[in-house]
């Protein structure tokens, strides 16, 4: 017995074991599995309800073990099946509830490998069948499945292998600086280097590709998704030197032909086509190759695709017609442009949500939002075929938000590209760090449609939620300018990305920034 | 067998053939993830492993120690949650 006290514990169980693994064990092993612990099967749940109780007391609780070398089953709690080992020298029981072999010589639960590998393919099994059993009582078969099961991760061999060979690790602190790189300006490129800084940052993104998540199908070596994956790769090396991206470069010349060349482009031009050629060499989550734009489910689409509710009333009728277009960005208009922005009151639903004032003046982002939002009347030059009234006739068109994207974008329209002038409209934007989109809803509107004009805001609604996580900048005039990027750290450290030069800022530096591009996150997310 | 522990065995076979056991245990697991329970228990298990000695340790130990701690620490609404399905599936198979 002090024999037994003194074992430790090794990764091949224990020597007890060997009296059982004798014959045909394995497959008796598994018809334990299958019949009383994991029972997939409709016939093996009826008889595991059945039989799986204390031989002794009866009892179907107080942690029930059945005995390995003979049909016996007994409560643990009780020690019942501890008699029953003692005096018919079987040593080895398995937990009915989780599996686990227990020793009765070592008096501990013990780790077979061969074991544990017939455990986890039985408990696989059971789960698949669990997935697609049809329910009795229903008429029609129901998936009544649980989904895969969650397993840890453990190591293959070759991962092991690769783990002993570089012992180097890393330590994430709560101040460290993982994942920030400066990148080289490769003449003008700042408008791609400013997108890769805020994508980079983007936590799920992030997660994405840090996880290998990305399966490629591709025979060439022109898959954005693949460079994209080795762009994390590089961010996260821990390299503090500024990183050269003429791969990537030379791939989006490559797909997108109408931003190569040397000239400066358009950062939210590229942060589209970018988005675009993304989604398309994405394989979508059940492998299907992503070619509806509707019913896609690649991680660009699960990230940043919302959509956009159109309504257009006919004034006469008033019978409404509604589409809804997906969306990975939207575009605002800002005072000062040619078009018309409509002065709105001050105060009303959206400004005091988000915190902001009227008092100095300044347009806010809920302002644009606000404008974007509000039913604009398409005059007699624009009159509509209403499928109610069969005829032509004046309409109004409201657009709002059907389904907020993950990652929300807003571009705010400073450059002025009408036939008369081009210029950079520099009119201050003042945005928010965190920002609710309830106002902004299609089913706000429905409410204030009802009658309810007093949007009653619910505290414990947090789907709307949005914190400001990257800002992209620029600097300077349509013909000469300069992009940068403020990003967020953990939860309030912010920095500039000023193409290879990275320096710690302040939050305040981000609010008072001009802000073209605004990137917010969701701060909750749900489950589907 | 008191009434009681007769009811509670046939409640639980009935659970088990339909498969309703496997269900309810992972929405409890998936619950108790989410509440911080399984970590603020992890976190005590290491105290328990530290104490007795990671060579001497056993399953068994940690059980004992665990165990009443892990039932008070159960959040009510997880309770609540649990004993909601139970009763809408006991109202569906009523034929107990």
């Amino acid at each position: 017995i002090p024999d037994a006290l003194t074992t430790t514990m090794s990764p091949a169980g224990c020597p007890h074991v060997n009296s059982f693994k004798v014959d045909n064990w394995k497959q008796n092993l598994r018809v334990i599995y299958q019949c009383f612990v994991w029972s997939g099967s409709a016939e093996t749940r009826k008889r595991k309800a059945k039989s799986c109780i204390c031989h002794m007391c009866g009892a179907h609780l107080n942690r029930l073990h059945s005995c390995l070398y003979c049909v016996f089953f007994a409560c643990f709690a009780k020690k019942h099946i501890h008699e029953h080992a003692k005096s018919k020298r079987h040593n080895l029981a398995i937990d009915l509830l989780y599996g686990g072999i227990y020793c009765f010589m070592c008096q501990d639960y013990i780790y077979d490998k061969d074991m544990e590998q017939i455990a986890k393919e039985e408990q696989r099994k059971a789960w698949k069948l669990q997935g697609t059993t049809a329910l009795p009582t229903c008429s029609r078969t129901t998936r009544c499945g649980i989904g895969e099961k969650y397993s840890t991760w453990e190591p293959t061999k070759r991962e092991l292998e690769l783990l002993r060979h570089n012992p180097k690790r890393r330590r994430i602190t709560s101040n460290c600086t993982i994942g920030l790189r400066g990148l080289i300006n490769l003449g003008n490129t700042c408008f791609m280097n400013c997108i890769v800084q805020a994508l980079t940052h983007t936590p799920l993104l992030r997660d994405f590709f840090l996880s290998d998540r990305h399966k490629c199908e591709m025979q060439s070596n022109s898959c954005l998704v693949c460079e994209m994956s080795q762009l994390f790769q590089e961010f996260y090396s821990g390299h503090r030197s500024p990183h050269i991206p003429f791969r990537l470069l030379h791939l989006v010349w490559t797909h997108a032909r109408h931003l190569a060349g040397y000239e400066q482009q358009d950062a939210h031009e590229f942060l589209i086509a970018a988005l675009d050629v993304l989604h398309r060499h994405c394989k979508d989550d059940n492998g299907k190759k992503a070619n509806n734009p509707n019913h896609c489910n690649c991680i660009i689409d699960q990230i940043f695709t919302g959509g956009l509710q159109s309504d257009v009333t006919c004034q006469v009728c008033h019978g409404v017609s509604t589409t809804i277009d997906p969306f990975w960005d939207i575009s605002l208009d800002l005072p000062g442009s040619s078009t018309p922005f409509w002065p709105l009151s001050p105060g009303g639903d959206g400004s005091a949500l988000n915190g902001e004032s009227h008092t100095t003046g300044a347009t806010t982002l809920t302002d644009c939002l606000r404008r974007f939002t509000r039913p604009e009347h398409l005059g007699s030059s624009a009159k509509i075929k209403c499928s109610g009234c069969h005829s032509y006739q004046e309409s109004t068109k409201q657009l709002t938000m059907k389904k907020l994207p993950i990652v929300a974008c807003f571009h705010l329209k400073r450059f002025e590209h009408s036939a008369k002038l081009r210029r950079k409209i520099t009119t201050y934007v003042s945005f928010p760090l965190e920002l609710d989109m309830t106002p902004f809803m299609a089913s706000s509107k429905e409410s204030r449609m009802n009658g309810q004009y007093q949007q009653t805001v619910d505290p414990f609604n947090n789907d709307n939620k949005y914190s400001l996580f990257a800002v992209v900048n620029h600097q300077g005039t349509l013909e000469s300018g300069h992009y940068t990027t403020f990003i967020r750290q953990h939860k309030d450290q912010w920095f500039k990305c000023d193409d290879a030069i990275i320096t710690k800022a302040s939050i305040k530096d981000v609010l008072d920034s001009e802000g073209y591009l605004l990137f917010y996150h969701k701060q909750f997310l749900e489950y589907e | 067998m008191s009434k009681d522990s007769q009811m509670r065995a046939a409640i639980n076979q009935k659970l088990i053939e339909m498969g309703e056991r496997e269900r309810l245990k992972e929405l409890l697991r998936a619950k108790l993830v989410e509440c911080g329970w399984k970590d603020q228990l992890k976190a005590h298990c290491k105290d328990v492993i530290k104490e007795k000695g990671l060579e001497h340790v056993t399953v068994e130990d940690l059980v004992t120690d665990v165990t009443p701690k892990g039932r008070a620490l159960v959040p009510d609404s997880v309770k609540k949650e649990l004993l909601q399905r139970i009763r809408a599936f006991l109202a569906q198979h009523a034929t107990l």
